[in-house]
């Protein structure tokens, strides 16, 4: 029984590791520390381009990328992006691919960019992602379009183009909305508990001390 | 005087020190910005053309000594060695080193037809070739043609080049099974 369970679980696990290996963050831990990027690759620390290696023609790929804020609980942060554009010698290739980026709780299909990927286009400016409380997610949906016509000249090259995010930190205030913790707490419920156990308390406390006299 | 001086310097730091707090409510706390470098790379279509004797050696560089009507051992074979499926052909090349002569029909190939397709001078191979995987021989015996090849050929060097072209799978879809229907050869 024990043997099919680790059969299960190596299972398991190799099936999740290729969709693991495809993720990649950008999170802001607070007191205006520095963003930390993963999984960054051999060619640059701060990759978050890790489904977008060994790219063909025809390809379509999309990459996921969770922005976190892990701040502490008095400060809430406006996440913004903006796009540099391909570095010097990335231009030629990277302006053969399509890029689109959005976030990708907005069903709506706007995309907050649309254009080569050597270009700046949309993201020239800073584009605001959200407002994040403490363990706020936004989640961004990167999509590579290659052309099928993609020549050969373009085979085995390596493009880089960068992306800057700006983080702005406000203090909580009392009128914020309550972030969505997971916490499903029923207050009302917990607090007629305590109440009906305290009443108890006194109820068999007067008790006792009535018992004592007689 | 002097305490009227005092006053005013206290009454304006009391001003600064309350501005400064009003101030607080509205400016962010920090500000800080972080780059990434992003990286995008292309993959590529790499093979290897292998050319052994029936003993599993490499075929000598230098040639082998022939006589007409010789059957000399020469397999060859293509391996993928990227990390992405391809459609492939293969051309063979006749020569000879004298302008008076012709090296065509000189030599007879055993090519395995079942494999591969014979369509306008190239032989496509009739499957995908998938990463890490080697073809069955192209060929496995050059014979010598000895009714062609007669005293003329004599010190003369006779050859035989193998040149391979391979075009990616992916995203290229072919026509009733057959692969020189892909889009992407390249031009000769």
């Amino acid at each position: 029984m024990r043997r099919i369970f680790c059969i299960i679980f190596i299972l398991l696990l190799c099936f999740s590791l290729p969709t693991m290996a495809k993720e990649s963050s950008v999170t802001y831990a607070g007191d205006s520390g520095e963003f930390i990027f993963t999984p960054g690759s051999s060619q640059s620390p701060t990759d978050l381009f890790p489904a977008f290696k060994d790219v063909m023609p025809g390809d379509t790929l999309t990459q996921n990328i969770t922005v976190r804020n892990e701040a502490s609980k008095k400060v809430k942060v406006k996440i913004y992006l903006r796009a540099l554009g391909a570095q010097a010698g990335s231009e030629g290739f990277l302006s053969q691919l399509g890029l689109k980026v959005r976030a990708a709780s907005d069903n709506t299909m706007a995309y907050m960019f649309d254009s080569a990927a050597s270009e700046t286009a949309q993201l020239s400016d800073w584009v605001c992602l959200g407002t994040l409380y403490s363990g706020g997610v936004v989640n961004l949906e990167v999509l590579l379009e290659v052309p099928v016509t993609l020549g050969n000249e373009y085979s085995g090259q390596t493009g880089y183009l960068d992306w800057e995010f700006k983080v702005e930190e406000f203090p909580v205030e009392n009128d914020d909305p309550v972030p969505p913790t997971g916490d499903t707490f029923n207050r009302p419920l917990w607090f007629a508990i305590l109440g009906g156990a305290g009443f108890l308390l006194i109820l068999l406390f007067i008790l006792r001390k009535r018992r004592e006299k007689a | 005087m002097l305490r009227s001086m005092k006053l005013k310097i206290v009454a304006i730091a009391m001003v600064a020190i309350l501005m400064t707090f009003f101030a607080q409510g509205t400016l962010a706390f920090y500000s800080t910005v972080g780059k990434a470098t992003n990286v995008v790379t292309s993959g590529e279509i790499q093979f290897i053309i292998h050319e052994t004797t029936e003993q599993g050696t490499a075929f000598p560089s230098e040639g082998v000594y022939i006589v007409p009507g010789d059957v000399v051992s020469k397999e060859v074979t293509i391996e993928n060695t990227c990390t992405h499926p391809f459609y492939l052909r293969v051309k063979v090349v006749y020569g000879v080193n004298a302008q008076e002569l012709s090296a065509e029909d000189c030599f007879k190939l055993n090519i395995d037809a079942e494999h591969w397709e014979f369509h306008e001078g190239w032989y496509y191979y009739k499957s995908i070739l998938t990463p890490g995987e080697t073809t069955p021989c192209v060929f496995s015996h050059v014979e010598i043609v000895g009714d062609k090849v007669d005293n003329r050929y004599i010190g003369k060097t006779l050859s035989l080049t193998v040149s391979a072209h391979a075009v990616q799978s992916e995203h290229n879809p072919i026509t009733d099974g057959k692969t020189y229907t892909a889009s992407g050869w390249p031009m000769e």
